[in-house]
């Protein structure tokens, strides 16, 4: 049975090679802006093709808390985890 | 280490501007305008321009009757109100613009408000609070994220003009999706695109959640009576909040809201940027109530920009530009392969004596370099034909 930490990952890795295509590896630790070099408008499409996958939606307020994937992450388990 | 360190990247990206050497003492953006000689025509750089980026749609700008009313309430009045409208700043003249507004669209309520941002900013905070939704198209104007930002609500973002999938993020919130507010825009500045409002509205009414539609860009523009998409395309029994601004189609600065509910009132006592900033000077008033009359009478003004649209957007698809949007609108937004691209155009319709807007990521959807015509009623057909032969020349030289 996969964990919710394992479902989310795939899922952000599985967006982030889609809407990034030029990214050559995925990196949970890169900063999304100065180390990745992404705007917010992109920030923001990356994210929702994550939400697609995992059938939530994000609040605006989660993500301006977030520089990276692995945050980002950590965030997602939390939402997921409230539901229950 | 400085206040000022964070602002290195904007700095970098001005200046990047500056350095591919784009008509040397004008930058693309801020451009200085020297002189007006009508709504559309002025001076940058010594050089008379057609101005072909503004947002003066109807051209009433300098309409002799709206000069005249604006300025007689300067001389009456004086020249601003000094206080909040809930202080001494409401004059029967901004009651009465209100009232105005409000009997245009056969509406109980309206609000008036000193900016077109203060309204977004407003609105948004206000009417969506701690326990409640906000459902914002991605593409959304500064002024309606802002308000997100302000408020206390939930905010959750879909794809841009996309219902199915602000649906599916309305059917996540269940029961709680009659305290979501939905905000769309009748015309997205950037690319000048529409929504499928239609389609909005079935989804909203399938929750039960409400819509507030932002016509800054459509105000005037559509509808037989110039009150925007909504108008047009017959759908305004179905819209909960119109938002729109002074500062286009009616020529001032300032802003509205305006409601089928008459709860509207209420925001009076919670609004903070309507409570806590001075109100709109009694000439901008006047001036507005006067455009305001010749907008909703302002069938020929609007058979003029539409003939200026259909002929520009006609074109410039024959001359295989890309444009924003499919549809046509007044904003013609011109998508070039890049940021050289886009500043060779700037500059070689600026030489070609026609000023349009510039815009380059981050402030644009989908890091597009854009330029951007705003066409206008003022327009005449000799500055069209002008606008085509230009785009003609830039197309064969590229």
């Amino acid at each position: 049975m996969t964990t919710t930490a394992q479902r989310v990952n795939d899922a952000i890795r599985e967006a982030a090679e889609a809407s990034l295509p030029q990214s050559q590896k995925i990196d949970f630790d890169a900063v999304l802006t100065s180390d990745v070099g992404l705007d917010s408008v992109q920030i923001m499409d990356l994210v929702m093709e994550i939400e697609d996958r995992l059938d939530l939606s994000v609040p605006v307020e989660v993500l301006a808390e977030v520089q990276t994937l692995g945050q980002l992450s950590q965030h997602l388990q939390q939402l997921i985890e409230g539901k229950r | 280490m400085s206040l000022f360190d964070k602002f290195r990247p904007l700095a970098e990206a001005r200046a990047g501007l500056g350095d591919l050497g784009v008509a040397p003492g004008v930058a693309p953006i801020a451009t200085p305008i020297e002189d007006i000689h009508s709504a559309a025509e002025g001076v940058i750089d010594g050089r008379q321009v057609i101005l072909a980026g503004t947002n003066n749609y109807l051209g009433l700008t300098l309409d002799p009757d709206v000069v005249q009313a604006a300025s007689g309430a300067l001389h009456h009045y004086g020249t601003g109100t000094t206080g909040s409208r809930m202080a001494n700043g409401s004059y029967l003249a901004h009651q009465a613009l209100e009232g105005e507004i409000a009997a245009a669209f056969g509406w109980p309520s309206a609000m008036v408000f000193s900016t077109g941002y203060q309204a977004n900013l407003a609105t948004i905070s206000t009417l969506a609070g701690k326990d409640d939704y906000l459902l914002l198209d991605g593409d959304s104007h500064a002024s309606i994220y802002d308000g997100a930002k302000l408020g206390n609500a939930q905010t959750l973002v879909f794809r841009h003009n996309d219902p199915e999938n602000l649906d599916r993020r309305l059917a996540r919130l269940g029961e709680d999706a009659g305290r979501a507010l939905i905000v769309v825009e009748g015309l997205y500045s950037m690319l000048g695109d529409q929504p499928p409002l239609a389609e909005f509205i079935e989804v909203k009414k399938r929750h039960g959640a409400w819509l507030l539609l932002d016509e800054a860009h459509s105000f005037g523009v559509f509808g037989e009576r110039g009150l925007g998409l909504a108008e047009h395309q017959g759908l305004l029994a179905d819209i909960d909040f119109v938002v729109g601004t002074f500062s286009k189609s009616l020529g001032s600065i300032g802003g509205f809201c305006v409601s089928p509910h008459a709860e509207l009132e209420l925001l009076r006592l919670a609004a903070r940027p309507y409570i806590f900033t001075a109100s709109p000077s009694p000439a901008v008033i006047e001036g507005t109530r006067m455009a305001l009359r010749k907008l909703l009478a302002g069938q020929q003004l609007r058979e003029r920009l539409w003939s200026n649209i259909n002929r520009l957007y006609g074109a410039l698809n024959e001359l295989g530009y890309r444009l924003g949007s499919d549809k046509p609108g007044p904003v013609v937004a011109i998508i070039l392969p890049d940021r050289e691209t886009a500043l060779a155009h700037w500059k070689g319709l600026l030489e070609a004596g026609i000023y349009a807007n510039l815009m380059v990521p981050p402030a644009t959807p989908k890091g597009f370099n854009l330029l951007r015509i705003s066409l206008s009623a003022a327009h005449t057909p000799a500055h069209i034909d002008h606008i085509i032969e230009s785009f003609g020349r830039l197309r064969r030289a590229a």
